[in-house]
Order: C-alpha cells, then structure tokens, then sequence
C-alpha cells in the first residue's frame, strides 16, 4: 500500500481566492486516502489591527471585510458582542432591518454558490443561469443599501438607514421573482440526473462526524444535523418567526446521506425560506414604526464605547453556518479583545472526513461544496514517489479531469 | 419535491421542539439555571459564574440565557466531559487575551441545539498563570477543537497538554519563538521589526 | 439536462442582459485615439446603468463649510482622512476610501457627502485626481489669499 501512494499538495494560492489554503492529499490511484491541511495563508491579523488602532465604530467596517460574501454576516454578529459589552439596546425597527439585510444577502450567497458549484462540475450553462437570476437580489440590495456588497447597514445600537415604502415594494417584487423562477433552479439543480449521479455519494460526512468536529450552517445541516442558530436561539427579528432548520431528507424523500447532493438540496431550500423569512419580516418592518438607531449622535455612542466595561458574544447564522464574535471593552478607546471565527473555520475540519475514499476528480466539488466561496486549488503537484518525478497540474487539468467525469455519466445517462 | 412555505413553521421531520433526538438517545432541553445549578452541584468550589438573560424579538418577545462560567484549569477537561454526557457540546471557538500575570482562555459551548428556543451558550473561563500556561486537550472529546486549540498555542503561547497536532495553523514559519501576537507583553524590538502599519507609511 | 435546455432556447431569442458600456466595440484605432475622438465629439458612448437613489460613490467634500473638528479623521476605517493644520481642513484620499459614509454621519457641518460618481481610475494611487479637499495646491491658494489680504490691510 505505502509504495504504491502518491502525496498531491494542492494549493496554497489562487488569484480569485478569498480563503487559500493547502491541501496535501495521499492517493492511492484515483482515490484519496489522506488528507492534510496547511492553513493561514491568508491570515491578516484583524483582530491586532482592530485591539491596536481601531475603535469600536471603524471596527465594524473592518469586519465588514472579513469577507465580501458575507459582507453583513460579521458586522451583524460584531455589533451584537459590542451591544451585549455596553449595555445597548437596539430598537426594534434596527432588529427587523438587521434580519431584513441578513435574509437578501442569503439568496445572493446561495445562488452564487450554487453557480460554482455547477462550474465545479463542468456545467457551466447552469453556472451562468443562476448568476443571472442572482442580479436581482443584488439590485435591490443596492436600492436599499446603496451598494451591491459592504452595505454598511450596522451600526452599534441600530442601522445607519431605513428602509422606505419603495425599498419594501422593492424587496416584495424581488420575492415575487424569486418564487416564479425556484421551479425551475429545482427542476434545473436538483431533478437534474447529471447533477444528482455526480454529486450523490460524493465526499460524504456522517451525522456522528459532523458534530463531534463542529461543523455548522449547511454542512452540518447537510449531515442531517438540525442546527441553525436562527432556530436554536432567539435573537434580533428572528425571534419572532417560526423557522426549522432544513434538513434534506424532507425534500429528497430519501435517507441524508451527508453527501454533496445533500448539501446542494438545504442550500437551494434555504433560499426558498429566505424568501417566506422575508415575507414575513417586511409584514412585520411596515408595522413597527420607530427610529433606526438607539442614539443619533455618534460621538456620543463612541464615548459611550469609550467608557464601558464589559464583554459579550454576538452570534448570527450566516449563509456558511454560525458567524461568531467576542468583544471584550475595558476602558479603552480601542476594544481589549476581538475574536471572531467565521463558519469557514470550523468546517475546514470536516474536509478531512469528506475527502477520504473520494476521487480526485471529486476534490473540486467537495472543497465547493462546505462553501469558502471557490473551490481553493491553484494548482497541485502529483510527486510519484517511486521514482521521485513530479509534475504539476493545473486547476484547469483538474476541473476538466472532474468535467471528463461529468460527461461520462451523461453518456451512460442517455 | 417542494412544500408550501418550505422551512416555516413546524419542523415536519420532528415530533416535538423540546428535544433532540440522535442516535436513539434523546436530550432533552431544560433552563439554563437548572444547567448552572447542576454545574455547581458538581462542581461546586471549583466553578463560578452567572446567568445573563437577554431579550430579543419584536412582537414577540423571548429571552436567552448564557452561562458564564469560570473554572480551575484542573477540571476544564471534566467539565467538558460532563457536557458531553448531555449533548455533543457545539465549541464555537476559544478565544483568549493576555490578563496581566495570567493567560485567560475562554472557550465558547454551546448545549441544547437543534431544539428550538432552547440553546444556551456556556462561555467557559479558564486561568492559566503565565510562567505555566498548560492546559488539557480537548480534542479526544470533540476531535473538531484541534483547529483553535493550535491557535490558542501560537497566537497566546499557552500549551496543550497531549495535542494530537501542535504544528501552527495560522502565523506563517518565519514568526520568531517566543513572540506570540495576542499577547502584550511582547519584546517592543521584536514587534516593531514585526508590525507595519502601512497607512503611516504613506502607502 | 432537458430543463436547462429549455433555459438556453429561451435565452437565445432574448436581448442580451449587458449593457455595452462604455462601447460595444473599440473602434481599430489606438486607446489614445479613442480618447481624442471621445473628446471631439466623434464617437458617442453609451450610458451606464442608472446607478440607484442612495448609491455610494466619489466621495465630496464642501471645504468652505468645514470647521476641521477632526471627527471624520476618527471614524474612518480606512485612514482616508487627514488633518491639514495649516489650513484647519482636511485632505481625503479617495484611493484609500471604502465607501462606508462613516464620515457623512458623523460630520457636524454635513460637509461630506456621497456623491454617484464610480468612475475612479486613476494610473497613479495617489494621482492629482484621487485627492481631494486641502490639497497641496488649495494650502498654497489659501496662503497666497492671507498674503494678499494681509496687504490690503
Ligand atoms: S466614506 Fe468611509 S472610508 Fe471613505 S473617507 Fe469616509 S469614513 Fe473614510
Ligand atoms: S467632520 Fe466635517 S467639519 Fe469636522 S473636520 Fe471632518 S469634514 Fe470638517
């Protein structure tokens, strides 16, 4: 066995990356038998910037670039830790804004998923298809925030602004939209045999793994574990809606394998709840009048800031799973402790798992498949260690390795 | 294939909101007072701690309770050991800051998910003074720790006792020995060598 | 695959969703040459998308009006700020800029403001277009403008 492996690094960087990361896999053959992860090579130090020169306010726009898919996922925790470390209540209006905000940017990350995950798979009319769609959710984000991505909605204690009648109207007619073409993202993602014979079977993770290494949000989900922190625990607007965390047995009528067609069905459903989570909220935005933020002037919010002593953590389920933060304020102009730990963080334990006994072809789609936005290989070496040759492969080689596979099954589906 | 309001209302695949069923064994939620009592029974001396209650919701209101808890470094791996009696405990991370003469790590728990309303964080202290910052593994009980375990160990200089990976995760090779990011007490020499702040170089 | 198939017969007879900005084609001239003829008036260039009621763009800067109370410097994330002393107003780098607005909120003159504009290129980070406000240029209007009245008097 051991002369007849072969260690394949992949990665540690791609250009369109927002997570690099390295993956050294043992194959045997086709098939993976190790995996080993090579972590932080995009490591900023966020948090020494943010307890070394920033003050709680610039402090959210930092966070707000942790990552641009999740542009309102950390904010929205961070000013949770911040509020509980101070003492400050946001009003309601800002509550219902929040989940507002943090629902559209669901349907946008999805989708967008959804779209490199059909790449991964070498279907690229369907990646453009669901691209497209997605320009709507965009569109309305960007009338009511007044950008595509890094909204700066959050503020400490509130929202910097209000959603008007024509933003509700907005949202209500994007919904309208999303409800006409879900029929179809089914029939097209998930009815669809390629996709469901390419994906079914493929980098599976088992309910027992998928606990006992954290996993959150869709991959645990995915796994048949029902953890959703919307679910799990009251907070902002949410508290108020009735939402159950989905798992895939309810849609695919079969038992949760915790594969990558498991994971592909909760996320597609999830943007159909976004959609029944929005209606909701906009019933709920158009009555409950009120102001947006607890205090309107921020220099007052910063001395508060300033003076206050405390800790607390702020924790929202984001598109990838639970977004967590703890603040720490001591006195100081700048927050004492920052962590933050993003969904990411704890599903890189479960590629491990996943990857095992998996083809190397498959690897695209598996890295896809817990969502770190792009599937993370740049490019990897195929060392033979018999005879100490190496070569390199491409990501290209490798996507079309993984395309050759698509059209295979397609043969034998026709 | 799809539903009316799909991901609304009652869970469909669960029987009832108070428990959470795996692996034939159910968990059943309950108040994170009578958790916090039950702690302190057993634990007695060796934990303190509180109970913060929080609101949320607009027109209806609920409220959520975290437990903050502080425990002697000797009992840690127990009390982690007596969570998992109760569910698998969600670690959502450990963060950590450098307290003067001590280290102080807290890892965040959370129990009781899955169940609707019902989770309650559990943010666990633990003191470790600096000239012994040695603190048990995790890891045999919820294998998914190794991640911010060997980031607490680089970022903090702390040690974890029988850590099944004490590579670093996040700081890259060249970061000296010694020099641990979070904490304050770092040679001035050997952060300003380390820490550009590149605003003030006008770039 | 039929349903897909499906999708992209409806999409052939569809007219393209892009919007050709700024042209469809270059014309087969050089860069430079297309900028000239741009600036006569002998190639019209599309629009672009109406950006939308709100949108974050160029920041501007009303300089009569500011106080120079330094409170923009203290929000920005971004260190885009920075305190002229000479003049007492403030000198912004749109190149290091965000785009967050922190700035507009908190400026008790209402100074500052978002403007629509996008169109930022620049060939140079720090170029003469990327600055705005007390400028090197605006410190030295501003000394010749005292220098003058100082005379008169
Ligand atoms: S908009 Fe934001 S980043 Fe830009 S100058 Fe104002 S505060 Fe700084
Ligand atoms: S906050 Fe407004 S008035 Fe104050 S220095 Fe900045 S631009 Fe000038």
């Amino acid at each position: 066995m051991a002369e007849k492996t072969f260690t394949v690094p992949i990665g540690p960087i791609h250009p369109a990356l927002k997570e690099i990361e390295s993956f050294i896999l043992t194959v045997d053959g086709e098939r993976v038998v190790n995996v080993e992860l090579d972590l932080g090579y995009s490591h900023r130090g966020l948090e020494y910037i943010v307890t070394h020169r920033c003050n709680p306010i610039q402090a959210i726009y930092i966070a707000e670039r942790i990552c641009g898919i999740c542009s309102t996922s950390h904010p929205y925790a961070y000013v949770q830790s911040m509020e509980h470390a101070a003492g400050i209540t946001p009003p309601e209006r800002a509550e219902i804004i929040r989940a507002i905000i943090g629902e559209l940017e669901r349907i946008h990350s999805h989708i967008l998923w959804a779209g490199v995950a059909a790449h991964e798979i070498g279907f690229d009319t369907l990646l453009h298809w669901t691209w497209k769609i997605r320009e709507n959710v965009l569109d309305v984000l960007e009338a009511i925030t007044g950008n595509r991505i890094n909204y700066a909605m959050f503020t400490i204690g509130g929202v910097r602004r209000d959603i008007d009648e024509k933003g509700i109207r907005q949202i209500r007619s994007s919904l309208q939209f999303y409800r006409e073409v879900f029929d179809t993202f089914v029939a097209t993602f998930i009815e669809d045999t390629t996709v469901k014979m390419r994906t079914r079977d493929v980098g599976i993770l088992t309910r027992e793994e998928a606990e006992k290494q954290v996993a959150v949000g869709p991959t645990a989900r995915g796994s048949g574990v029902p953890k959703d922190v919307r679910y799990d625990k009251p907070y902002s607007a949410y508290a108020d809606l009735d939402i159950y965390p989905i798992v895939p047995d309810e849609f695919t009528h079969e038992e949760t394998k915790g594969d990558v067609y498991d994971r592909i069905v909760v996320r597609i459903f999830e943007v159909l709840q976004s959609v029944h989570i929005l209606e909701d909220l906009c019933d709920l935005l158009e009555s409950t009048p009120g102001p947006i933020t607890y205090q309107q002037n921020l220099v007052v919010v910063l001395n508060q800031l300033k003076r206050a002593v405390g800790e607390g953590i702020g924790r929202h389920e984001a598109p990838r799973g639970e977004v967590f933060h703890y603040s720490m304020l001591n006195k100081r102009e700048q927050p004492v402790v920052w962590k933050v730990r993003a969904p990411t963080y704890n599903n890189y334990a479960s590629w491990i798992p996943m990857m095992k006994g998996t083809q190397i072809a498959d690897i695209p789609i598996v890295i896809a498949s817990i969502d770190p936005c792009l599937s993370c290989a740049d490019r990897m070496t195929v060392v033979d260690e018999r005879t100490g040759k190496s070569r390199v492969m491409t990501l290209q080689e490798m996507r079309e390795m993984g395309w050759r596979k698509t059209k295979e099954i397609k043969r034998r589906v026709a | 294939m799809r539903k009316k309001r799909a991901g609304m209302g009652e869970a469909p695949y669960k029987k009832d909101n108070e428990t959470f069923t795996y692996d034939g064994k159910k968990v059943t939620a309950y108040p994170a007072e009578k958790l916090f009592d039950m702690i302190k029974e057993d634990f007695g001396e060796d934990v303190e701690g509180e109970v913060k209650t929080f609101t949320a919701g607009v027109k209806k209101k609920k409220e959520y309770k975290e437990i903050w808890l502080k425990v002697k470094r000797e009992r840690f791996h127990e009390l982690v050991e007596w969570m998992s009696k109760i569910q698998v405990p969600h670690l959502a991370v450990a963060s950590g800051r450098d307290a003067g003469e001590e280290i102080e790590l807290i890892y965040h728990f959370s129990l009781f998910y899955g169940i609707r309303d019902s989770e309650v964080s559990l943010c666990v202290k633990v003191s470790l003074p600096k000239e012994d910052p040695v603190i048990d593994t995790i890891t045999d009980i919820l294998p998914g720790a190794l991640i911010t375990e060997r980031e607490k160990q680089e970022m903090l200089g702390v040690k974890v006792k029988n850590i099944p990976d004490p590579r670093r995760v996040f700081t890259s090779d060249e970061l000296p020995e010694g020099y641990y990011p979070w904490r304050n007490d770092n040679d001035p020499e050997v952060e300003k060598e380390l820490v550009r702040d590149l605003s003030k170089e006008g770039l | 695959m039929f349903p897909v198939a499906i999708e992209v017969l409806k999409q052939m007879i569809k007219r393209p969703f892009t919007n050709p900005y700024p042209a469809k084609y270059k014309p087969k001239v050089t860069l430079t040459e297309v900028v000239e003829l741009v600036q006569k008036g002998k190639i019209k260039l599309n629009p672009p998308v109406e950006v939308p009621e709100g949108f974050r763009g160029r920041i501007a800067y009303n300089i009569e009006e500011c106080i120079g109370c330094q409170l923009c410097i203290k929000v920005c994330p971004s260190r885009a700020i920075e305190f002229v002393p000479e003049v007492k107003k403030v000198k912004i780098y749109i190149s290091r800029c965000t785009f967050c607005s922190q700035c507009n909120d908190i400026c008790p003159k209402k100074c500052l403001s978002m403007s629509k504009e996008f169109e930022l290129a620049d060939y140079e980070k720090y170029g003469k277009s990327l600055i705005i406000g007390a400028t090197e240029d605006y410190v030295k209007k501003v000394e010749k403008e005292k220098k003058t009245a100082d005379k008169k008097e």
